[in-house]
């Protein structure tokens, strides 16, 4: 607590008990005023207002400093430059390993043979009208599973390219 | 013969009885029929509401029967309420019980926590106006924290001759969220506003989940030393909780030892309630001042809400800034019964719990601060 707060807070009370002591009683402005009561407020909101914010940014921060407890690769990574983090991030998110099952397998190397009917570069209906056309099971979420993996992936024109390295790998 | 009949006859609550003594035993009964049947906080009512009718049998001073007699078994049981004891051991047991998920996945809630304890240094200094000295005052306006317990512990320290008042006040109008807060929620905020769907919040991990007590205690109790004994059992309780392998001491803090300490409190608080020391005037204002703080505390915490939504992207329901009173869990539940209201398909509830249980942290932050500058 600040010292100079708690000696005016004694003061007011030597001068309120002198006061009442001597008969009177204080209400209103004058009662706050004696008692310190306006500093006495502003400091006690203050200082549960800066306890519950420095916790609260503690807090926010708290699961980011796990995170690189958990992962301490991360750690090398925040310290490599902007570019080459960028680029780890994009060859991060290349190698999202799904294990697929053997009907899985199949439905992929389905959709290997629909691609190769295309151009290098087409569009996503049409990829899946062609599964839908073909019979292929469950279209939508092979489809999305694809997706992930990176095994079609954007051209960011608004097209799509068939990956043949990434899909040899997920279906070895 | 006649001699015998008439001495025991003036021992008799016939003899002594009061019409003090009588409106504090309808009191009392009042407090047990809200508590059975309208259901409101039965847990503390049913208990403080038979401790007023213990309190105020007529009794002939002197057999060692009333809770200001030294030698009463029932003032030994008070001890623990003079001087604190049954305090720290609730905030255990709340500790053991509550989950900070929510208040981990959205830190910024806890500033409704904050703004919530305005109430009670606004109440402090309602309470100075209207003629209560400086500690008795700060003992009133910790009863704007919605929280029994820490309004006990503090008035124990600061005004232990206003105990029975505060503690009365505070836990009535605890039980009355339900009643009090609905309709400054409606005034303080548009229909729009009580629409507003709040973002799920992130996953968290068990490892910050055992985290957070500790860090919260340590910043906490570096910041207001004197909230260590309310502080320090709530972190300690939510450790025993979240660290799995102290479940069986969870258990126990969460379930027998609150409850023991609850209705050793409720009774003993209920008992100090003696119509001659109760009703007066005193206690009518101290009344009045806790109404206004349960207002004002609601008042502050939805206003906050509307603040913050000025600078935040993803916009808050101001509703839940009602639940920065501490009143836990009562004052989350209502905020997500008003938002029903508008929206069943809305569950607030979750996210109310965040304000809600910082709102402990935060009156309890406060009742240290006066304790300390009051204390000097």
């Amino acid at each position: 607590m600040p010292k100079r707060l708690l000696q005016k807070t004694m003061k007011a009370r030597v001068f309120c008990n002198n006061f009442k002591s001597g008969g009177g009683h204080l209400y209103g402005l004058e009662s706050i005023n004696a008692s310190n009561g306006w500093a006495i407020s502003i400091v006690g909101i203050s200082i549960v207002f800066s306890g519950l914010v420095s916790l609260s940014l503690v807090i926010s921060q708290l699961y980011k400093v796990l995170a690189l407890y958990e992962d301490p690769s991360k750690i090398t990574a925040f310290f490599k430059s902007k570019k080459s983090k960028k680029v780890d991030e994009k060859e991060g998110e290349k190698i999202i390993t799904i294990v697929l099952t053997r009907s899985q397998k199949e439905t992929v190397k389905q959709f290997a043979l629909l691609a190769r009917t295309l151009d290098d570069h087409f569009s996503l209906p049409r990829l899946l009208h062609l599964a839908q056309i073909s019979g292929i099971k469950d279209p939508y979420p092979s489809l999305n599973i694809l997706l992930k993996m990176r095994i079609v992936e954007s051209d960011e024109n608004g097209f799509f390219m068939w990956k043949n390295e990434v899909s040899d790998r997920a279906v070895r | 013969m006649d001699a015998l009949f008439l001495d025991f006859y003036h021992n008799t609550g016939f003899y002594l009885w009061d019409y003090r003594y009588i409106i504090m035993i309808i009191v009392g009964m009042v407090f047990i029929y809200l508590g059975i049947a309208k259901d409101y906080e039965p847990l503390l009512l049913v208990p403080i509401g038979f401790g007023m009718l213990i309190g105020n049998i007529p009794i002939f001073k002197g057999l060692g029967l009333g809770i200001y007699e030294n030698n009463s078994v029932l003032h030994y049981l008070y001890f623990g309420v003079t001087q604190g004891i049954y305090p720290p051991l609730i905030f255990l047991g709340i500790g053991a019980m509550t989950d900070f998920s929510t208040l981990l996945a959205r830190p910024v809630l806890m500033l409704l926590g904050a703004a919530a304890q305005m109430g009670v240094f606004l109440t402090f200094l309602g309470a100075l106006a209207l003629g209560f000295e400086g500690n008795e005052a700060a003992a009133i306006g910790i009863i704007g924290g919605a929280d029994g317990p820490t309004a006990i512990f503090l008035t124990a320290k600061l005004a232990p001759h206003l105990i029975g008042p505060i503690a009365v006040a505070a836990y009535s109008y605890m039980a009355l969220v339900p009643v009090i807060q609905p309709p400054i929620m409606k005034l303080l905020t548009t229909r729009k506003e009580r629409l507003i769907r709040m973002e799920e919040p992130r996953d968290v991990t068990k490892r910050e989940k055992i985290i957070f007590p500790i860090v919260a205690f340590v910043l906490c109790c570096f910041l207001a030393p004197a909230a260590l004994p309310l502080l320090g059992m709530l972190c300690f309780g939510n450790l025993l909780k979240e660290a799995v392998v102290t479940e069986r001491l969870a258990v126990t803090a969460r379930t027998s030892l609150i409850d023991i300490a609850t209705i050793l409190l409720g009774v003993t608080v209920g008992a100090s309630t003696q119509g001659d020391v109760f009703l007066t005037t005193a206690s009518v204002k101290i009344f009045v001042l806790g109404a206004l703080s349960f207002g004002v505390a609601t008042a502050c915490g939805l206003l906050f809400a509307k603040i913050m939504n000025l600078f935040l992207k993803t916009k808050i329901n101001p509703l839940i800034g009602a639940a920065g009173v501490s009143a836990v869990p009562d004052s989350a539940r209502v905020v997500h019964m008003v938002g029903q209201r508008e929206d069943p398909t809305n569950f607030l509830l979750m996210h109310a719990m965040a304000p809600n249980v910082s709102g402990v942290i935060g009156s309890a932050i406060a009742a240290g601060v006066l304790w300390s500058l009051m204390a000097h």
